[in-house]
């Protein structure tokens, strides 16, 4: 029996390949995230490891900064020297680090990475910690000079002798490189400036006795937890002391953000590759199966139980899952080392020598390929130990096909049902968390229920799709009609590959489109001002930009805006920690806000404060609420709550819970920010144009900050959410390579179970090319049922997904239609392509042998 | 070997010419030392208006006649016409169109497009050529076989003989220059097979159709105009106004001179394609294959042919 399932297999490896493949995509994405991020990990460890002082002495902050506000927390200098009489210290160095910097050349062009990624200034000392050497030039030793990496001088043909402008928080810079350092370890793609250390303090931190933090050395013997202890008992808890491991482990956990985006991504490919390729593979094994129900007939009748029929079929399949793992995982490999030098590009330079592959990686590979396919081979495995050993005799093409879909129909209402119900609940529920979880049940329960009753709507659905194919096409175009809706099963399993990437695509594509409606409509209804001058990442930037807004020929009315993370007990009794923003006095001149209570004039009042009425309701907050408040570095304040706001979206002014104050009020307590935009309106008399022109030439020195319009605005917004639809785009290429795998697995099936019947075909006078274009057009047919399945699915997906969106208030709806359509034209295109060899190979048959086919 | 295969034996009209004719057609399998002769040198005339039987034992060559007059198959050396065109050395596609427009075939089983209804594969070579059918013949070939209530069944909802019935509907459709039947009634009991015959033979005497048919069965054979025995890839003999028993007993003289002994040509049509239900089988005087059991079906609980 094991020696008939080899053969078996190997008989069939030009069918099983495809089902390979599938297998091999998934585990690829699986390893290849897996070593990518194992990869990642170990090279960062290992340099914050190595870089990381003993102990750090830094200001302690308790508020997390979802918001980047410009801020610098720092702690006094001196306490350098005070840390140092402990006992059990070393040395100490002063540390003036910062990250909100940009640094231009003479064209006011900018230095550093343009990937994100951060420019980094800070006071350079001697230690053996650094990450980097000097490898030309010498250490900066008095104002005016710099040190800069060597792969950023590199990248942008930086030359000792050269002159940077350094764009700090507190005020602007020129210096002259006078040095380059590289790497010793990993770069981890930051661009690194070094200045000498009254500099840094003085022009970075705009302060001689401030430090971002102190870096301690223990002496021999002592331990960093031992260290932390003895200096915290002289220090008490005014600072944030973190050992070495400590601090590696927070910068891992901060860099761990972006690494989980990247693993996030590539294991959503592999769960959308996995999930289809089941698809392939049952069908790949319903399909041999079908074609082999003879020779399982005889196996059953020469003797063989059901048992050893469903054996061998699932012995195969585990080979098929083996071999496809193995491949996948080496795939995995290229795909991770594909990644680690695309990596490089942005700066990152890891090496793919260093490339870890941990014991969980082949593990997970294995577990998914060969789980996959057994699990996918079940039913099919089932299906061929039900053949009696009458079906030696039988007719091939009728054993499978006429099955009723009963049990489908019912199993397929019940799901379907669920699934509604989930969906219905979603879109009526007023709580996010709710609703997106009644979204998730939903998604799946409907995305199953449409699989499972797939065949069933096959014969309607192609009824009407391939209609028109009979007049356009003759008897050709009813030929393919009808060799689609010949197994309802198979033509169901094969466009339900399609079906599964094309709901997604058509929900997140809805989803988009009702996001960037949504934005526009707020931007309509809410942006007074004529420009806005700000960051395309919403960083904030130094005062001098507002100056020169300010200072323009032109400008009229200048409204500034800043951040503050803050931390909140409301009468509820909870404690909230959110976002607020500080608005400068005429707010309504530059953003439309609408009041439930109160005004602007009211909420921008000194020590007041104002917030959405939704969430104010949600905390048992009222127009009089007297707030405890508390800001960065402890300050702890009571704010009243003078204005309730009733914005549609999240374009008002503030963030979570729309929560604002005057910018008085923000600064008197948060002193040492930045803004975050400035809205400027045009003067009167002064052609707003022109007023551009000006504002454009002014902020030239300025390369971190644009000026937009209300149309300039819109167009950024849509960038930021065309990210997301780029991600679609990838996973919707992914789902057609594998569908269309799916559809050649399928014709070329039928085209050898149809042979004799080409053979015919061919006899009486159907020329080659009416052949290839009937196999085309069944092809096309079942492409665009999928497509049409998919999208429909996937519009009740982008429904219920705009349910939960109107939560947070985007509350407009769209359909991207063109997108839609462009999609149904790419699966004509996908049903084309996929013929084109199961064509190609009919229309090679002989005639002759084609007729005596059996 | 020259034999004038065509002779006049009634007293209607005579057209003019043949409706196909091969000369020095030769087909050969394989090449040099193992070259195998399937057709060796034929010449052929088929009368129009005429019913031709071919037969011989297995491996005779009587199949690659068919398929070479028909333009399914190559030829090795000579020259086949149809009408007044030269076929040998047309391309595939003139060849696919001739066969469409000019020539019908019937196979012994598997005839029909399971997808498409008995109407459609009436009309299916039409279809395809893009023409309207002639629609008072399309009516009258299927009043005279009797289809007009089975339009509307496919094949799986027809018995073997409807089946074949339908099959001769299409080859008479198009009212082609030739039909050819390749053992059209191999796989029917012989109640239905006579009856398929029998419309052969209506198609020849009245509507003035061409049928060249190949079978293994004297009593088919006796239903046509002229029987041509083949042996070796030659054609070895003819039979005006053939009888059964003047058939059989001709077959029988074959299986003296040459049955026994082993075949240099035996194989040749064997090792054409791999062994199917268009072989024929070896024993020519065979009982007749059981009619393939019908399929029920919900419409057609009990077939009534």
């Amino acid at each position: 029996m094991l020696k008939a399932t080899l053969r078996s297999f190997l008989a069939h490896k030009g069918r099983l390949a495809l089902s390979a493949l599938a297998v091999i995509l998934s585990v690829a994405f699986v390893a290849g995230s897996l070593i990518f991020s194992d990869t990642v990990a170990r090279t960062f460890d290992r340099l914050f490891a190595s870089t990381a002082a003993d102990l750090s002495v830094g200001p302690k902050d308790d508020l997390d900064e979802s918001v980047p506000t410009g801020r610098t927390p720092t702690v006094p200098a001196d306490l350098a020297e005070r840390v140092a009489k402990v006992d059990g210290v070393a040395a100490t160095h002063v540390d003036a680090t910062v990250e909100n910097i940009t640094v231009v050349d003479r064209d006011n062009d900018p230095v550093g990475p343009t990937t994100g990624a951060p420019t980094i200034a800070g006071n350079w000392y001697e230690t053996e910690r650094s990450p980097v050497e000097i490898t030309s030039g010498r250490a900066p030793r008095a104002a005016g000079e710099a040190m800069i990496d060597a792969d950023t001088a590199d990248k942008k043909d930086v030359e000792i002798g050269d002159t940077l402008k350094i764009l700090a928080a507190p005020g602007s810079f020129e210096t002259r490189v006078v040095g380059i350092v590289t790497f010793t370890t990993t770069n981890p793609g930051a661009a690194l400036v070094f200045l000498d250390t009254p500099t840094a303090q003085a022009k970075l931190l705009g302060g001689e006795n401030r430090a971002t933090s102190i870096s301690v050395d223990a002496a021999t013997g002592v331990s960093d937890s031992e260290l932390k202890r003895r200096v915290a008992a002289d220090l008490g808890s005014r600072y944030d002391l973190e050992t070495a491991d400590e601090q590696a482990e927070s910068a891992a956990s901060e860099l761990g953000g972006f690494l989980d985006v990247i693993k996030y991504v590539m294991l959503g490919f592999a769960g959308v590759a996995v999930l289809v390729g089941i698809f392939l593979i049952v069908n790949t094994f319903s399909m041999l199966i079908a074609q082999r129900t003879r020779e399982l007939g005889l196996l059953r009748a020469l003797g063989a139980d059901r048992r050893q029929v469903r054996r061998s079929v699932l012995i195969e399949a585990v080979l098929l899952g083996v071999v496809g793992s193995t491949l996948g995982l080496a795939a995995g490999i290229g795909l991770a080392a594909g990644l680690i030098e695309l990596m490089g590009v942005f700066g990152m330079n890891l090496k793919s020598t260093e490339m870890v592959i941990a014991w969980p990686t082949p593990v997970a590979s294995y577990v998914v390929g060969v789980g996959v396919t057994f699990l996918a081979a079940y039913l099919p495995a089932r299906r061929a130990a039900q053949v009696s050993p009458m079906a030696a005799l039988a007719d091939a093409e009728i054993a499978g096909v006429g099955r009723p879909l009963r049990v489908r129909a019912m199993v397929g209402s019940v799901v379907a049902a669920g699934g509604a119900a989930a969906l219905v609940g979603c879109a009526t529920s007023s709580d996010t968390s709710t609703s997106a979880s009644l979204l998730g049940l939903g998604v799946v329960l409907s995305l199953l229920a449409t699989v499972v009753a797939g065949p069933l709507l096959v014969r309607p659905v192609i009824r009407v799709l391939g209609g028109a194919f009979p007049a356009v096409y003759g008897s050709v175009g009813r030929m393919s009609q009808r060799n689609a809706l010949r197994n309802p099963r198979r033509t169901g399993a094969t466009a339900a590959a399609l079906m599964v990437g094309l709901a997604l695509v058509g929900g997140l594509s809805v989803a988009s489109a009702s996001m960037t409606k949504s934005f526009d409509d707020q931007i309509d209804k809410t942006l007074g001002a004529d420009f806005v001058v700000q960051n395309s990442s919403f960083m904030p930037f130094p005062t001098e930009v507002t100056e020169k807004v300010e200072a323009t020929d032109g400008t009229g009315l200048v409204v500034r805006s800043r951040f503050t993370p803050l931390k909140l007990r409301m009468p509820d009794g909870k404690t909230v920690e959110t976002t607020a923003a500080g608005f400068g006095d005429q707010l309504d001149e530059v953003v439309k806000t609408t009041y439930a209570q109160g005004s602007s004039a009211r909420a921008l009042a000194p020590d007041r404060l104002a917030m959405d009425r939704g969430y104010a309701n949600d905390h048992d907050v009222r127009v009089g609420s007297v707030l405890p408040v508390e800001f960065p570095g402890e300050r702890k304040v009571e704010l009243t709550v003078a204005a309730l706001t009733d914005n549609e979206g999240p374009e008002g002014p503030g963030m979570q819970g729309g929560l604002f104050m005057g910018l008085g009020t923000l600064e008197k307590y948060v002193p040492d920010g930045q803004d975050s935009a400035v809205y400027v309106n045009t003067a009167p008399g002064t052609d707003s144009e022109a007023l551009r022109d000006r504002l454009d030439t002014a902020l030239d020195p300025y390369p971190q900050v644009q000026v937009r319009d209300q149309a300039d605005y819109k167009k950024l917004i849509r960038e930021q959410i065309a990210v997301m639809l780029y991600l679609v785009y990838a996973l919707l290429g992914l789902a057609i390579v594998i569908a269309v795998l799916g559809v050649v697995n399928t014709l070329a099936l039928s085209v050898v179970e149809r042979t004799r019947e080409i053979g015919l075909l061919r006899a009486i006078g159907l020329a080659r090319r009416q052949l290839r274009r009937m196999i085309r057009l069944e092809s096309v047919v079942i492409a665009v049922f999928g497509a049409v399945l998919g999208l429909a699915l996937g519009l009740v997906w982008g429904v219920s997904m705009h349910q939960v969106l109107e939560l947070q208030g985007l509350k407009a709806f769209a359909v991207p239609w063109s997108t839609l359509v462009a999609v149904v034209i790419g699966s004509v295109v996908v049903g084309i392509v996929a013929a084109l060899l199961p064509a190609l190979r009919a229309s090679r048959m002989n005639v002759l042998e084609a007729i005596a086919h059996e | 070997m020259s034999t004038p295969a065509s002779t006049p034996h009634t007293e209607r009209a005579e057209p003019s010419g043949s409706a196909a004719r091969a000369r020095g057609l030769t087909k050969a399998y394989g090449s040099g030392e193992t070259a195998v002769l399937a057709l060796d040198a034929v010449d052929v005339d088929i009368a129009r208006q005429r019913f031709t039987a071919v037969m011989g034992p297995s491996g005779s060559g009587k199949s690659t006649l068919m398929h070479t007059l028909a333009g399914l198959d190559s030829v090795s050396a000579g020259q086949v016409w149809l009408g007044d065109t030269e076929i040998t050395g047309l391309k595939e596609r003139e060849l696919t169109r001739l066969r469409r427009d000019r020539i019908g075939f019937m196979f012994q089983s598997f005839n029909l497009i399971p997808t498409l209804n008995a109407r459609e594969n009436i009309t299916l070579p039409m279809d395809i050529a893009g023409q309207r059918p002639d629609a008072e013949w399309l009516e009258h070939v299927i009043d005279t076989l009797g289809l007009r209530d089975r339009l509307r069944h496919r094949p799986a909802q027809l018995s073997g003989g409807q089946q074949q019935r339908v099959a001769c509907a299409r080859a008479l459709a198009s009212r082609p220059e030739l039909i050819f039947a390749d053992e059209p009634t191999g796989n029917l009991d012989s109640r239905a097979g006579l009856e398929v015959l029998g419309f052969l033979r209506e198609a020849v005497d009245s509507l003035g159709q061409t049928v060249v048919m190949v079978t293994h069965d004297p009593g088919a054979a006796a239903h046509s105009d002229l029987v041509l025995f083949l042996a070796d890839g030659r054609i070895v003999d003819e039979m005006a106004r053939p009888t059964a028993e003047g058939v059989l007993e001709r077959m029988k003289r074959f299986d003296v001179l040459h049955g026994a002994a082993a075949d240099p040509a035996g194989g040749a049509t064997d090792t054409t394609g791999p062994p199917g239900p268009a072989a024929a089988p070896a024993d020519p005087a065979g009982d007749p294959p059981a009619d393939p059991p019908a399929k029920p079906t919900r419409d057609d609980p009990s077939p009534q042919d």
